[in-house]
Order: C-alpha cells, then sequence, then structure tokens
C-alpha cells in the first residue's frame, strides 16, 4: 500500500469520530452569526462557491429550501461574482433582501473574495462560510461563520467539505428555526440526526472497502466515468466526480440521473464507460433511477449503484450503504466517494492533483484559484 | 410525584385536568394540598373555564396581544417566539397548588387546570405532588 493511500485511508476513517465535535462547534456559532431581525430580513439564500465549496453548497441547497421555505439557489462563485450583479445599476442595492453564503475553506479563492464585495455592495447580506475567518472572503463578508477544521495536507479536500456540508445544513436549521418554520424540537431532532451520522458513516467504511477495492481495481484502466445523482444525490455525484479528477486524473463527470437519459446515454463505448449512481430506494428519484439501471445494463456499462435497500436494484450492481434521511446522503457519500478515489489512484499509480508538477505546476500552492485579478469594477452606472 | 408527557400540536390551552383527578386518586390523600408543576420555562400553568371552547381562544389571544412575538428580543440564543414565551411563562407562573377535601380536589364548576404552551409545538412534561393526610 503506497504512503498516499496510507494517507489518504487514515483521514477518511477519521471523519467519523470529527462530526459530533465539529457539528457541536459549527452549531453554537451558527446560533450567532446572524441576528433575529438579519434572518427575518432574508427573502432568498444564495450559496456560493467554487470546487468543493461550490459542490457543498449544490448538495446542501435542497434541504435548505425544505426548511426554510425560502428560494434557495446554489451558484458557482463566477456567476455570484459576475453575472448576479450584471446590469445592476451602482448602489441599487437590487440584492436587498437576499442572504449570499461564500463558501470558502482556505477564505483565499479569488472568484468567492468578489462574490462577497460585489453582492454586500449590492446590498446583500453576506456570510462566509470559511476555515480562516481572516482571509480575505472572511474579511469581504459582513459576517464569518468560522468552521475550525484542520487542512488535511495533500489529499484531496475530505474533511474540508464536510465541515462545509455542516456549516450550511447548521445554518439553515437556525434560520428555518428562528423564523419559525420549523419548531425547536423539529431543528433539534435534525441536528441530532447530523450528529448520529457518526455510526452510519463509520458502517459505511466497512462496508465499502473491499467492492471499491474490486471495482478500483476493474476500472483502473478508464480513462472516463459517470457518476450520477438527483437532488441531494447530485451533490454526492460532483464531489464523487470531483475526487476522482483530483485523485486518479480521469475525466470524471456528474450528471442528474433525468439528464443522463437526455445526454450521457449516448457516450460511445459504453464498456469503456464506468459509471456510478447515488440513489436511495426511498429517495424522490428513486423510480427514475431504478429506470436508469436497466438502461445501464442494457448499454452493457460497467456500474455501480450506491443504495441503502438491496432490494432496490440488480444486487451484482449494487453497494448497500445504510439508511439516513435523503438531505443527509451527501454527507454519508463522501465515504464511498473518497474510498473510491483513493483506491482507484492507488490502482492506476496516480499522483494527487497530478502532483502538481510538469504541465501542472501552475496549480502549486493553490495559485490557480487563490490568484488572478479580482474584478471589483463597479456595476453600471447609466441609464 | 408523579410525571406525565405531553405532546403539543400548537400553542394554546391543553386541559390536563383529568391526569392531575388521577395523580389524586393514587395518591390516597383525603386532606391536603396538590401541586400542579411544570419543568419549562416557555410554558405555563392556569385555571380556566372549560364550558366555551372560543374563550380558551380569546385567553391565549390576550396572552399574544400582551407579549406580542417580535424580532428585536434581546434574547436571540433561540426563536423569537421562545423569548416571548420566556415572557408570558414569567408573567402566568409554573406551578399551581390546589386544595384537596375529603378526597376531592377543590374546583369550581367552571374551573378546570390547563397546560398552556407558548413555544409549541414541543414535547412537554407536567409534574404533581400531592401532601396531606
Amino acid at each position: 500500500m503506497s504512503q498516499a493511500l496510507t494517507a489518504f485511508l487514515r483521514h477518511i476513517r477519521s471523519l467519523p469520530g470529527l462530526l459530533p465535535q465539529l457539528s457541536e462547534t459549527i452549531e453554537l456559532r451558527a446560533r450567532q452569526v446572524l441576528s433575529t431581525p438579519d434572518i427575518y430580513r432574508i427573502r432568498q439564500i444564495i450559496l456560493t462557491g467554487s470546487g468543493d465549496s461550490r459542490i457543498a453548497a449544490e448538495s446542501a441547497a435542497p434541504a435548505l429550501h425544505a426548511w426554510t421555505g425560502l428560494p434557495v439557489q446554489a451558484m458557482g462563485a463566477m456567476d455570484a461574482a459576475r453575472y448576479l450583479t450584471m446590469g445592476m445599476k451602482k448602489n441599487s442595492e437590487r440584492l436587498r433582501g437576499s442572504l449570499v453564503v461564500c463558501v470558502s475553506h482556505s477564505g483565499e479563492a479569488a472568484r468567492v473574495v468578489e462574490a462577497a464585495q460585489r453582492t454586500r455592495a449590492a446590498g446583500a447580506q453576506t456570510l462566509a462560510l470559511t476555515a480562516n475567518p481572516d482571509s480575505r472572503v472572511g474579511r469581504a463578508a459582513a459576517n464569518v461563520l468560522a468552521l475550525s477544521v484542520q487542512d488535511a495536507g495533500a489529499v484531496p479536500g475530505t474533511s474540508s467539505y464536510c465541515a462545509s456540508l455542516l456549516g450550511l445544513y447548521l445554518l439553515g436549521l437556525r434560520i428555518a428555526e428562528v423564523r419559525l418554520c420549523i419548531s425547536m424540537d423539529t431543528a433539534n431532532a435534525l441536528r441530532g440526526a447530523l450528529t448520529q451520522l457518526q455510526a452510519p458513516m463509520a458502517h459505511a467504511i466497512e462496508v465499502c472497502e473491499e467492492p471499491l477495492a474490486a471495482r478500483a481495481q476493474a476500472w483502473a484502466h478508464c480513462p472516463v466515468a459517470d457518476i450520477l445523482g438527483s437532488g441531494p444525490g447530485a451533490g454526492a455525484a460532483a464531489y464523487s466526480a470531483a475526487k476522482l479528477i483530483e485523485a486518479v486524473g480521469i475525466h470524471a463527470v456528474s450528471q442528474d440521473i433525468e439528464e443522463f437519459f437526455h445526454l450521457n446515454y449516448f457516450v460511445a463505448d459504453p464498456m469503456e464507460v464506468p459509471t456510478m449512481v447515488f440513489a436511495g430506494a426511498r429517495s424522490a428519484g428513486s423510480s427514475r433511477a431504478r429506470e436508469l439501471c436497466g438502461i445501464l445494463q442494457d448499454l452493457g456499462r460497467p456500474f455501480l449503484l450506491l443504495t441503502d435497500d438491496a432490494a432496490f436494484g440488480p444486487p451484482e450492481h449494487s453497494l448497500v450503504l445504510p439508511v439516513v434521511p435523503e438531505w443527509l446522503s451527501p454527507l454519508l457519500a463522501v465515504i464511498p466517494a473518497t474510498l473510491l478515489a483513493a483506491l482507484w489512484a492507488d490502482r492506476s499509480g496516480a499522483d494527487y492533483f497530478r502532483g502538481h508538477s510538469g504541465r501542472w505546476r501552475a496549480s502549486q500552492s493553490g495559485a490557480l484559484v487563490r490568484g488572478g485579478g479580482l474584478d471589483t469594477a463597479s456595476e453600471e452606472d447609466d441609464e | 410525584m408523579n410525571a406525565y408527557t405531553l405532546a403539543t400540536d400548537r400553542n394554546g390551552l391543553f386541559d390536563i385536568t383529568p391526569q392531575v383527578l388521577a395523580a389524586l386518586q393514587e395518591s390516597g390523600i383525603t386532606e391536603g394540598l396538590l401541586l400542579v408543576s411544570i419543568p419549562h420555562t416557555t410554558a405555563a400553568v392556569t385555571v380556566v373555564s372549560h364550558w366555551d371552547p372560543l374563550g380558551l381562544e380569546d385567553i391565549d389571544d390576550e396572552i399574544r396581544r400582551l407579549v406580542p412575538t417580535r424580532v428585536d428580543f434581546k434574547h436571540q440564543a433561540d426563536t423569537p417566539q421562545d423569548a416571548a414565551g420566556h415572557v408570558k411563562a414569567a408573567i402566568v407562573g409554573h406551578s399551581r397548588t390546589f386544595c384537596v377535601n375529603k378526597g376531592e380536589l377543590v374546583l369550581g364548576s367552571s374551573q378546570k387546570i390547563f397546560f398552556w404552551e407558548f413555544d409549541g409545538p414541543r414535547h412537554r412534561t407536567f409534574h404533581t405532588q400531592v401532601i396531606g393526610k
């Protein structure tokens, strides 16, 4: 076993134990980060970030919408920075009533800094979700919810993603509770469900390692992969694809299950396109996921269904995870997503992030995402 | 002491007289005092006429008028409804004491004992304690 695999596996195995402590710390801060009047001013929530942070936003958005009843939109930092305010007049305050949550673990992602600066200038309430409150994102936003999670080192982002997800969930619960959309009892039960995810995550590690090692071995020669899911499962799929890109270097693509039938279905050489599907047996998209399994079999695609009921999909293609509420599935999905990435990279001899060397040397020290000019130009001044 | 649980599905008044009478009967006390107490700070115990259900709504409406739920309470650790609930509970009180005479609870014909929820729905508890002979 390589040193890289050992380090990544150690990190993955530490996640269940990290959850209760992280959850408790973030919950206390989420309770204080926005005042009650601020929470009642919110008319829509925009969650933004780049990379894992954007994926965390996409993963959490359905839950935040369900709890708060507010319009909740997840968007990439480029959209939030450059296009959300496009065409707005200077000082028009067109984003008044919007809460823009800017997610960045380092707090230094340039486009997220821009998003915080420009949406705040347009009248939005801005909140930075970051492990580094003194960072540029932390300083650009009006409020900071600090995540307090250690950098995992040279492995693809894992605990940082979990912390971002937890932060978004706990912020959403706080907003929903204060706006009386859910009772305090319900909010506390949901918070409890977050911390109680420790046991299912530990169980998922046990059941996943062996079958995913076999898949990694079988798929190690493949240069592409499709990862599919819907709703919160779309976030899980996006995260899994991201880890395969970072750890293995293959062209992994995440796609919504419905969109697969319109697009990815037509990809040539299906037998060379490993496909993972995230779909709980009782998820809102389950009927379509079941139909998808039949189609994948017809195509001859090598595929694995990550589900929570052995009777849901074809047994030879199913990996059964513990049952959790659908809105929690992105957190649980971190386990199979990272395990597959770690094992696949080991089997194919890939260096994480291509070692940030050779053709990829420009990515050293996060230069590609932290650097680059900030566009703080004012918006339209003219009629 | 007896403890009872109650799942409130709203704010307002919940008749707990049957449980209190049962507690008295179970105690065997014929002369003394019965205490009803709740271990909450956003709920209260009171005595109200039970004849007209709309009268119960009047009472709850009136305390909402006196202490409206608003967003500028200084207590912001929980919700605005919780903050208002603390004030209402402090005004109404968390316990009531009743006389026991000849094995009966001394209540007028219109009187019933109500658990008053100010921050529902919640899972709640109330206690009874009977002393005497």
